[in-house]
């Protein structure tokens, strides 16, 4: 098993005495990955993230990045990260290439890496116009670039598609898969939207109210989906149906009759028994249950 | 090494800003008074100007520049600057980048001292300039033929210099700590309208301990000979509220 590149122990945090923004986060990263890191607004992934960078001090609990304590080696540590935290940080009297020069040195950085990230995002053609006059997806992008800038091993992006439109976002979701096959990098994505993330993350970890929901693969989210998915069945008599398929726990949900789904063969079998018991099938439905909508049930059920 | 990348990065962000503009334009404010004012009237002071004239013109800048010009310059620079990080939302950026916060907070300061001395040498260039117009505005008085005395000039300077150095770090911070804008430059010109009116008017026996009081301190014929003692003060005021800028600086939990 690859070693974490992000590891959090029982992190907690206060923004004052009373308000507890997190509460025990058990946040695992693991190297090569891409961590989609899901919650509503205010759930706390940017205050997870800012800790993480040590853009806030003083937490309870631990956390390790590399297998380091980010304060024992802060700027080793943050040379191998590259980040976007929140809205674009950047100088808007400077151009594109000027924002970058900013922190070229600082990353030690070279001018021909300068001019591949700009290339990667697409705005290697901006010349003089200052940031001041790009568009909001221009600057989500050139804050993506600025990320990209020490060709980090880890790159953390705090809600990187606010701004951007539904072609912009398709290809930020591109360049960061592909920036993880071809580059090896390990990437946290933020999003309060569990659908702009699923397709592109390997990893999950869901946050609400500072507590962590769920953490695990993918696949582990989609088997938790399958556990919690039913199938909605209406028929002529649906007290009669709610007999016959008494060995498959049915409960009565408003006009239907709900059971837990498994799979399509089971779907078959169910309308065989019905139709041979005389009963006219109006309705066989595997309930709406995504991702989104398990998002949204993880999340409303804890509210 | 790493003060060094951190300073030219400060460097990078104040081109174009409106603290580089300002400089220059704050630069050229007293030379083109001047300038009005010889173009208008001829040679300011006629009697010791017709006889030194090019002194007479750096003394007269010298003084304008060391008791109001400079100590303003410098309560609009120590906010302009740090406004840079607060009005485009880049602490975050910053504070995520690989460097020291010692060397950001040094560079910072570094980088309001580079503008002053640009200030500093920039009045001095339009100066010269005014002073070669002068030459043919006046043709009379023959001004390029007489003496300059640039060790005088240098001395001027480096006691204006000194004595503006602790209401620097006191802006320094005030600009740091504050999103808004206004807020440290109204602190800061009150604070230096008291400073001033409590060394010239009251001759206040408190003036060689308040900072604001400072740059003042040389026209005062009472304090004056004190000089040297208040340039010491205004170091030591330097060097106490730049530990406590960073401190503060540090322990500040979020900036952004």
């Amino acid at each position: 098993m690859n070693n974490p590149v992000i590891k959090t122990n029982a992190l907690s945090y206060y923004y004052s005495a009373q308000e507890k923004t997190l509460s025990e986060i058990n946040l695992q990263v693991e190297r090569g990955s891409i961590y989609g890191f899901l919650g509503p607004n205010g759930s706390g992934k940017t205050t997870t993230l800012s800790l993480i960078l040590g853009l806030l001090d003083s937490p309870d609990g631990s956390i390790e990045i590399f297998g380091q304590h980010l304060h024992s080696n802060r700027i080793g540590v943050l040379k191998k990260i590259g980040s976007l935290i929140e809205s674009p940080s950047l100088y808007a009297h400077l151009t594109a290439k000027e924002n970058l020069n900013v922190y070229r040195a600082v990353y030690g950085a070279s001018k021909a890496r300068v001019e591949e990230v700009l290339h990667i995002v697409g705005l290697g053609d901006t010349g003089k116009k200052t940031v001041k006059k790009f568009s909001l997806g221009m600057k989500q992008r050139l804050s993506i670039a600025l990320a990209l800038l020490p060709d980090p091993e880890l790159l953390i992006l705090d809600e990187p598609s606010n701004g951007l439109d539904p072609a912009g976002i398709i290809e930020l979701r591109e360049l960061i898969k592909r920036l993880n096959r071809e580059h090896g990098m390990t990437i946290v994505i933020s999003s309060h939207l569990l659908g702009e993330v699923e397709k592109m993350v390997s990893h999950v970890g869901i946050i609400l109210k500072g507590k962590m929901l769920f953490q695990g693969t993918l696949s582990d989210l989609q088997s938790f989906q399958r556990k919690g998915a039913r199938l909605l069945i209406n028929t002529s008599d649906n007290e009669k149906a709610f007999e016959l398929l008494r060995d498959h726990q049915p409960e009565k949900a408003e006009e239907n009759v709900s059971i837990a789904f498994h799979d399509l063969q089971q779907v078959a079998n169910i309308t065989r028994i019905l139709t041979q018991h005389a009963l006219d099938v109006y309705l066989v439905c595997p309930q709406k249950n995504d991702l989104e909508q398990l998002f949204i049930d993880l999340t409303s059920s804890q509210s | 090494m790493s003060l060094i990348i951190s300073f030219r990065s400060e460097i990078l962000k104040s081109k174009r800003t409106a603290a580089f503009y300002f400089t220059l334009i704050g630069a050229a404010v007293i030379p083109f008074i001047l300038l009005i004012n010889i173009i208008a009237d001829g040679l300011p002071g006629e009697g010791r100007a017709s006889k030194d004239p090019i002194n007479a013109m750096f003394k007269l800048s010298s003084d304008m520049t060391g008791l109001a010009l400079f100590p303003l310059f410098i309560v609009l620079i120590c906010t302009l600057l740090p406004q840079i990080e607060f009005k485009n939302s880049t602490w975050k950026q910053v504070l995520t980048s690989p460097q020291k916060k010692e060397d950001v907070f040094v560079a910072k300061f570094l980088n309001i001292h580079l503008l002053m001395i640009l200030f500093l040498v920039a009045s001095h260039l339009f100066i010269w300039v005014v002073v070669i117009a002068s030459h043919f505005i006046l043709p009379q008085f023959n001004i390029l033929n007489h003496s300059f005395d640039a060790s005088k000039v240098l001395q001027e300077n480096v006691h204006t210099y000194l004595s503006c150095l602790g209401i620097c770090a006191v802006q320094f911070w005030i600009g740091l700590r504050s999103r808004n804008f206004i807020v440290p430059i109204a602190i800061g010109l009150t604070l230096w309208l008291f400073g001033t009116v409590l060394v010239l008017e009251y001759h206040s026996s408190a003036s060689p301990y308040f900072p604001y009081c400072f740059p003042a301190i040389r026209f005062s014929s009472l304090f004056s000979p004190r000089l040297n003692q208040v340039e010491w003060t205004s170091f030591g005021y330097s060097f106490l509220f730049l530990v406590i800028g960073f401190i503060d600086f540090r322990r500040r939990r979020k900036l952004k």
